[in-house]
Protein backbone atom coordinates (compact mmCIF):
# COMPACT_ATOMS: atom_id res chain seq x y z
CA UNK A 1 0.00 0.00 0.00
CA UNK A 2 1.01 3.65 -0.04
CA UNK A 3 2.65 5.87 2.56
CA UNK A 4 -0.47 8.06 2.64
CA UNK A 5 -3.49 6.30 4.08
CA UNK A 6 -5.98 8.34 2.03
CA UNK A 7 -4.42 7.81 -1.40
CA UNK A 8 -3.90 4.92 -3.75
CA UNK A 9 -1.13 4.75 -6.34
CA UNK A 10 -0.06 2.58 -9.23
CA UNK A 11 -0.11 -1.09 -8.38
CA UNK A 12 -2.45 -0.82 -5.42
CA UNK A 13 -5.11 -3.52 -5.72
CA UNK A 14 -8.33 -4.07 -3.81
CA UNK A 15 -10.41 -7.24 -3.89
CA UNK A 16 -14.05 -7.70 -2.95
CA UNK A 17 -15.77 -11.08 -2.95
CA UNK A 18 -19.45 -11.65 -2.29
CA UNK A 19 -22.23 -14.14 -3.14
CA UNK A 20 -23.26 -13.67 -6.78
CA UNK A 21 -26.57 -11.99 -6.07
CA UNK A 22 -27.82 -8.92 -7.88
CA UNK A 23 -28.98 -7.22 -4.69
CA UNK A 24 -25.38 -7.20 -3.44
CA UNK A 25 -24.01 -5.31 -6.46
CA UNK A 26 -24.53 -2.17 -4.40
CA UNK A 27 -21.43 -3.29 -2.46
CA UNK A 28 -19.35 -3.18 -5.65
CA UNK A 29 -20.63 0.33 -6.38
CA UNK A 30 -19.81 1.55 -2.88
CA UNK A 31 -16.28 0.15 -2.98
CA UNK A 32 -15.72 1.61 -6.46
CA UNK A 33 -16.71 5.08 -5.26
CA UNK A 34 -14.27 4.91 -2.36
CA UNK A 35 -11.41 3.53 -4.46
CA UNK A 36 -11.95 6.00 -7.32
CA UNK A 37 -11.86 8.98 -4.96
CA UNK A 38 -8.63 7.74 -3.38
CA UNK A 39 -7.11 7.21 -6.84
CA UNK A 40 -7.67 10.85 -7.80
CA UNK A 41 -10.75 10.61 -10.03
CA UNK A 42 -13.01 13.68 -9.97
CA UNK A 43 -16.65 13.50 -8.92
CA UNK A 44 -18.03 13.09 -12.46
CA UNK A 45 -15.54 10.34 -13.29
CA UNK A 46 -16.29 8.71 -9.95
CA UNK A 47 -20.02 8.64 -10.73
CA UNK A 48 -19.27 7.20 -14.18
CA UNK A 49 -17.12 4.46 -12.65
CA UNK A 50 -19.74 3.67 -10.00
CA UNK A 51 -22.37 3.14 -12.71
CA UNK A 52 -19.95 1.30 -15.01
CA UNK A 53 -18.85 -1.18 -12.35
CA UNK A 54 -22.48 -1.92 -11.50
CA UNK A 55 -23.08 -2.63 -15.19
CA UNK A 56 -19.96 -4.79 -15.34
CA UNK A 57 -21.32 -6.90 -12.47
CA UNK A 58 -24.72 -7.17 -14.19
CA UNK A 59 -23.07 -8.30 -17.42
CA UNK A 60 -21.03 -10.86 -15.52
CA UNK A 61 -24.18 -12.25 -13.90
CA UNK A 62 -26.22 -12.15 -17.12
CA UNK A 63 -27.73 -15.58 -17.81
CA UNK A 64 -26.42 -17.15 -14.62
CA UNK A 65 -28.28 -18.69 -11.71
CA UNK A 66 -27.93 -16.44 -8.66
CA UNK A 67 -28.08 -19.43 -6.33
CA UNK A 68 -24.56 -20.43 -7.30
CA UNK A 69 -21.15 -18.87 -7.28
CA UNK A 70 -19.26 -15.91 -5.96
CA UNK A 71 -18.59 -12.60 -7.60
CA UNK A 72 -15.00 -11.40 -7.24
CA UNK A 73 -14.20 -7.78 -8.00
CA UNK A 74 -10.58 -6.66 -8.41
CA UNK A 75 -9.79 -2.95 -8.72
CA UNK A 76 -6.24 -2.02 -9.65
CA UNK A 77 -4.75 1.46 -9.90
CA UNK A 78 -2.81 1.66 -13.19
CA UNK A 79 -1.14 5.04 -13.43
CA UNK A 80 -3.84 7.45 -14.61
CA UNK A 81 -6.36 4.64 -14.95
CA UNK A 82 -8.30 2.12 -12.93
CA UNK A 83 -8.67 -1.44 -14.13
CA UNK A 84 -11.59 -3.48 -12.86
CA UNK A 85 -12.02 -7.22 -13.33
CA UNK A 86 -15.23 -8.92 -12.30
CA UNK A 87 -15.19 -12.72 -12.18
CA UNK A 88 -18.07 -15.07 -11.55
CA UNK A 89 -16.70 -18.35 -10.28
CA UNK A 90 -18.66 -21.63 -10.32
CA UNK A 91 -21.27 -20.10 -12.63
CA UNK A 92 -24.39 -22.07 -13.52
CA UNK A 93 -26.78 -21.14 -16.33
CA UNK A 94 -30.25 -20.14 -15.16
CA UNK A 95 -33.40 -21.98 -16.25
CA UNK A 96 -35.49 -18.86 -15.71
CA UNK A 97 -34.23 -15.88 -17.74
CA UNK A 98 -34.66 -12.52 -16.01
CA UNK A 99 -37.43 -10.27 -17.36
CA UNK A 100 -36.02 -7.96 -20.04
CA UNK A 101 -32.67 -9.78 -19.58
CA UNK A 102 -31.36 -9.40 -23.13
CA UNK A 103 -32.54 -5.78 -23.31
CA UNK A 104 -30.74 -5.04 -20.02
CA UNK A 105 -27.52 -6.66 -21.29
CA UNK A 106 -27.70 -4.52 -24.44
CA UNK A 107 -28.19 -1.39 -22.33
CA UNK A 108 -25.26 -2.39 -20.09
CA UNK A 109 -23.02 -2.66 -23.15
CA UNK A 110 -24.14 0.78 -24.35
CA UNK A 111 -23.46 2.34 -20.94
CA UNK A 112 -20.00 0.79 -20.78
CA UNK A 113 -19.23 1.87 -24.35
CA UNK A 114 -19.99 5.46 -23.35
CA UNK A 115 -18.39 5.63 -19.91
CA UNK A 116 -15.14 3.66 -20.01
CA UNK A 117 -12.14 3.47 -22.28
CA UNK A 118 -12.12 -0.31 -22.72
CA UNK A 119 -14.28 -3.21 -21.65
CA UNK A 120 -14.87 -6.86 -22.48
CA UNK A 121 -16.46 -10.11 -21.37
CA UNK A 122 -15.49 -13.75 -21.78
CA UNK A 123 -16.63 -17.07 -20.38
CA UNK A 124 -14.60 -20.22 -20.04
CA UNK A 125 -14.74 -23.46 -18.07
CA UNK A 126 -17.69 -22.48 -15.89
CA UNK A 127 -16.51 -19.00 -15.01
CA UNK A 128 -17.37 -15.61 -16.49
CA UNK A 129 -14.94 -12.72 -16.55
CA UNK A 130 -15.75 -9.12 -17.47
CA UNK A 131 -13.33 -6.23 -17.29
CA UNK A 132 -13.01 -2.49 -17.87
CA UNK A 133 -10.41 0.22 -17.83
CA UNK A 134 -11.12 3.90 -17.30
CA UNK A 135 -8.59 6.70 -17.50
CA UNK A 136 -8.60 9.92 -15.48
CA UNK A 137 -9.44 12.88 -17.69
CA UNK A 138 -9.98 10.50 -20.61
CA UNK A 139 -12.36 10.75 -23.50
CA UNK A 140 -14.94 8.31 -22.16
CA UNK A 141 -17.95 9.70 -20.34
CA UNK B 1 -26.19 8.27 2.67
CA UNK B 2 -28.37 7.51 -0.34
CA UNK B 3 -32.06 8.17 -0.14
CA UNK B 4 -34.19 5.10 0.54
CA UNK B 5 -36.06 3.64 -2.45
CA UNK B 6 -39.74 4.55 -2.43
CA UNK B 7 -42.66 4.39 -4.87
CA UNK B 8 -45.70 6.61 -4.49
CA UNK B 9 -48.83 6.33 -6.60
CA UNK B 10 -50.49 9.74 -6.58
CA UNK B 11 -54.25 9.40 -6.56
CA UNK B 12 -56.59 11.66 -8.46
CA UNK B 13 -54.30 12.77 -11.24
CA UNK B 14 -54.88 12.34 -14.94
CA UNK B 15 -52.83 10.73 -16.30
CA UNK B 16 -51.78 8.81 -13.18
CA UNK B 17 -48.44 9.80 -11.65
CA UNK B 18 -46.02 7.28 -10.17
CA UNK B 19 -43.26 9.00 -8.22
CA UNK B 20 -40.04 7.15 -7.47
CA UNK B 21 -37.20 8.22 -5.20
CA UNK B 22 -33.87 6.74 -4.20
CA UNK B 23 -31.84 4.22 -6.19
CA UNK B 24 -33.45 2.07 -8.92
CA UNK B 25 -31.22 -0.92 -9.54
CA UNK B 26 -31.40 -4.68 -9.86
CA UNK B 27 -32.56 -4.92 -6.24
CA UNK B 28 -35.39 -2.37 -6.45
CA UNK B 29 -36.41 -2.42 -10.13
CA UNK B 30 -38.75 -5.43 -9.66
CA UNK B 31 -40.92 -3.31 -7.33
CA UNK B 32 -41.16 -0.63 -10.00
CA UNK B 33 -41.97 -3.24 -12.68
CA UNK B 34 -44.78 -4.66 -10.53
CA UNK B 35 -46.21 -1.19 -9.86
CA UNK B 36 -46.13 -0.12 -13.53
CA UNK B 37 -47.65 -3.38 -14.76
CA UNK B 38 -50.41 -3.19 -12.16
CA UNK B 39 -51.34 0.39 -13.11
CA UNK B 40 -51.38 -0.51 -16.82
CA UNK B 41 -53.49 -3.61 -16.08
CA UNK B 42 -55.99 -1.38 -14.26
CA UNK B 43 -56.66 0.36 -17.57
CA UNK B 44 -54.40 3.38 -17.48
CA UNK B 45 -52.64 3.37 -20.83
CA UNK B 46 -50.69 6.60 -20.27
CA UNK B 47 -48.59 7.09 -17.15
CA UNK B 48 -46.37 9.90 -15.90
CA UNK B 49 -43.32 8.47 -14.17
CA UNK B 50 -41.80 11.07 -11.84
CA UNK B 51 -38.08 10.31 -11.42
CA UNK B 52 -37.19 13.72 -9.92
CA UNK B 53 -36.23 12.06 -6.62
CA UNK B 54 -34.13 9.30 -8.17
CA UNK B 55 -30.45 9.40 -7.20
CA UNK B 56 -29.20 6.40 -9.19
CA UNK B 57 -30.51 4.35 -12.09
CA UNK B 58 -28.95 1.40 -13.92
CA UNK B 59 -29.68 -0.75 -16.98
CA UNK B 60 -32.08 -2.92 -15.00
CA UNK B 61 -34.23 0.13 -14.30
CA UNK B 62 -34.05 1.19 -17.95
CA UNK B 63 -35.08 -2.31 -19.00
CA UNK B 64 -38.15 -2.08 -16.76
CA UNK B 65 -39.04 1.32 -18.25
CA UNK B 66 -38.65 0.04 -21.82
CA UNK B 67 -40.85 -2.96 -21.01
CA UNK B 68 -43.51 -0.72 -19.47
CA UNK B 69 -43.36 1.66 -22.43
CA UNK B 70 -44.05 -1.25 -24.82
CA UNK B 71 -47.07 -2.28 -22.72
CA UNK B 72 -48.41 1.28 -22.67
CA UNK B 73 -48.05 1.64 -26.43
CA UNK B 74 -49.68 -1.74 -27.07
CA UNK B 75 -52.86 -0.32 -25.52
CA UNK B 76 -52.59 3.04 -27.26
CA UNK B 77 -50.90 5.00 -24.49
CA UNK B 78 -47.47 6.28 -23.54
CA UNK B 79 -45.03 6.47 -20.66
CA UNK B 80 -43.93 10.03 -19.89
CA UNK B 81 -40.71 10.24 -17.91
CA UNK B 82 -39.94 13.26 -15.72
CA UNK B 83 -36.25 13.66 -15.01
CA UNK B 84 -34.09 16.69 -14.24
CA UNK B 85 -30.88 15.49 -12.54
CA UNK B 86 -28.13 15.77 -15.20
CA UNK B 87 -26.58 12.48 -14.04
CA UNK B 88 -29.86 10.65 -14.65
CA UNK B 89 -30.54 12.47 -17.93
CA UNK B 90 -27.05 11.44 -19.08
CA UNK B 91 -27.94 7.74 -18.68
CA UNK B 92 -30.99 8.18 -20.92
CA UNK B 93 -28.83 10.05 -23.44
CA UNK B 94 -25.98 7.54 -23.68
CA UNK B 95 -28.42 4.67 -24.18
CA UNK B 96 -30.34 6.55 -26.87
CA UNK B 97 -33.53 6.44 -24.83
CA UNK B 98 -34.12 10.18 -25.09
CA UNK B 99 -35.33 9.31 -28.60
CA UNK B 100 -37.61 6.56 -27.31
CA UNK B 101 -39.32 8.07 -24.28
CA UNK B 102 -41.30 11.26 -23.96
CA UNK B 103 -39.04 13.02 -21.45
CA UNK B 104 -39.90 16.20 -19.54
CA UNK B 105 -38.08 18.12 -16.84
CA UNK B 106 -41.17 18.86 -14.73
CA UNK B 107 -44.51 17.30 -13.95
CA UNK B 108 -46.23 20.26 -15.56
CA UNK B 109 -44.27 19.78 -18.78
CA UNK B 110 -45.19 16.08 -18.72
CA UNK B 111 -48.87 16.98 -18.72
CA UNK B 112 -49.65 15.84 -15.18
CA UNK B 113 -52.53 17.75 -13.67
Amino acid sequence: MTDRADQLVTGDRIELRFPARGDLIVLARLVTSAISARAGFDIEELEDLRLAVGELCLLTLHGSDERYGDLCLELTVLGDAIGVVCTLERAAATDVPAPEGDEIARLSEQILDALVDEHGRESQDGSVRAWLRKCRGGHAG
Amino acid sequence: MDQEFQIEERAGTAPPVIAVSGEIDVATAPQLRECLHRVIAQGDSTIVLDLLGVTFLDSTALGVLVGALKRCREVGGDLHVVVADPRIVKIFEITGLTNVFTIADSLQAAGAS
